[in-house]
């Protein structure tokens, strides 16, 4: 009995806690790709060979062989690209979206869900300023938005700020290595 | 008959009906749960574990050189979230549940063990009570890795959890409050 008792405890403390919504998609749509008005669904179904070179890149593959693109235009002419990059750790997905201009540089990143456990972090995260550090950034420089909010936050939100410049550095590569790619 | 439940003391019937209880109210969220994100149908559960499945076009194995296509969307299609499971969330999914699943079929199996059923039985409903997580997961993973046909095993393992959890719900309650000779 002891041992269920004690299985029962150890299921329930590593049950992860339910995913909320921080921004809405069609919000972050919005925010990084303004003035769009009309979209476009860039997916591309990656060959093996080109997974091991995202994954040699920077030790991440697309999940299930595919990554979309959201290509915003204006007047026929592109305005910029948005992906949705999930990043999982033990204690859930967090999701992001990663926006660039037409010149290829990050535009901005919003994170769009958390689960209800790391939202504290990712919001403190986000409220000393670690977004501000993707903008303008190149798509072959690492991202470096932890090491300065770091010293301004708690542990666990440090850990998220690290999440989410994986999260950007695994969109960029998927942005340098395959969208231009036709 | 390892104990009683029939005549246990009204402290022990009182928490095996309040297990079965809640145990029975998150079943019912479960399969609302289900409704939203999944479906129940087998084409709806293979789009959600199957490759691939936020694209039209299911590709079974990766192509022998990158394609890319482009299609027009809207706004709206950009919002809307198809709920796609892929391998490295299934296999979150299955270290966050099998544990939890096991929990409850123990939990059941123990309300099973204090039934007067015969040997027989108590053996096939506490391997029903086992075999439906299984059955879950082994679909899912099937669906993703073999074939989107094995939607229908996962279907076929969320069925036999209901069904295993209405059989104890019902014997237990009967015998526990109302056949108690």
């Amino acid at each position: 009995m002891k041992t269920i008792m004690l299985s029962a405890v150890a299921a329930a403390l590593l049950h992860i806690t339910p995913t909320v919504i921080l921004v809405k998609r069609q919000d972050a749509v919005s925010h990084l790709l303004p003035g769009a008005d009309q979209f476009a669904a860039r997916e591309v179904h990656v060959s093996s060979a080109d997974s091991r070179r995202i994954h040699d890149a920077v030790g991440w593959e697309p999940p299930d062989g595919m990554i979309t693109f959201y290509i915003g235009k204006r007047q026929d002419q592109v305005t910029g690209a948005l992906m949705f990059m999930r990043v999982d750790c033990q204690h859930g997905p967090l999701e992001l979206a990663v926006g660039f201009d037409s010149r290829g540089t990050v535009r901005g990143v919003e994170v769009t869900k958390a689960t209800v456990e790391m939202k504290p972090w990712v919001l403190e995260a986000l409220r000393a300023g670690l977004t501000d550090a993707y903008r303008g950034l190149a798509v072959d420089q690492p991202p470096a938005g932890a090491e300065k909010v770091k010293p301004k936050i708690g542990a666990m939100p440090g850990y998220m700020a690290e999440l989410i410049d994986k999260g950007v550095m695994h969109a960029n590569a998927a942005y340098r290595l395959f969208y231009v790619r036709r | 008959m390892l104990y009683d439940l029939r005549h246990s003391d009204l402290r022990v019937r009182w928490l095996v009906t309040l297990l079965l209880a809640t145990l029975g109210t998150s079943y019912l969220f479960g399969a609302w749960m289900v409704a939203l994100y999944a479906g129940f149908s087998p084409h709806k559960v293979a789009d959600t574990y199957g490759p691939a499945g936020e694209a039209m076009m299911a590709m079974q194995m990766p192509p022998e050189t990158t394609v890319v296509t482009e299609r027009p969307v809207s706004m709206a299609e950009m919002g809307e979230e198809m709920h796609h499971v892929d391998k490295d969330l299934l296999v979150q999914d299955t270290h966050v549940h099998m544990p939890m699943y096991a929990v409850i079929a123990a939990g059941l199996s123990l309300i099973v063990l204090g039934l007067p059923l015969s040997r027989s039985m108590g053996l096939a409903i506490i391997a029903l009570l086992f075999a439906a997580p299984w059955l879950d997961f082994a679909g899912m993973w099937l669906t993703k890795l073999a074939s989107p046909r094995f939607a229908i095993v996962t279907l076929a393992g969320g069925w036999a959890m209901a069904l295993g959890y209405t059989i104890v719900a019902v014997i237990a309650t009967y015998q526990m409050w109302w056949r108690k000779s």
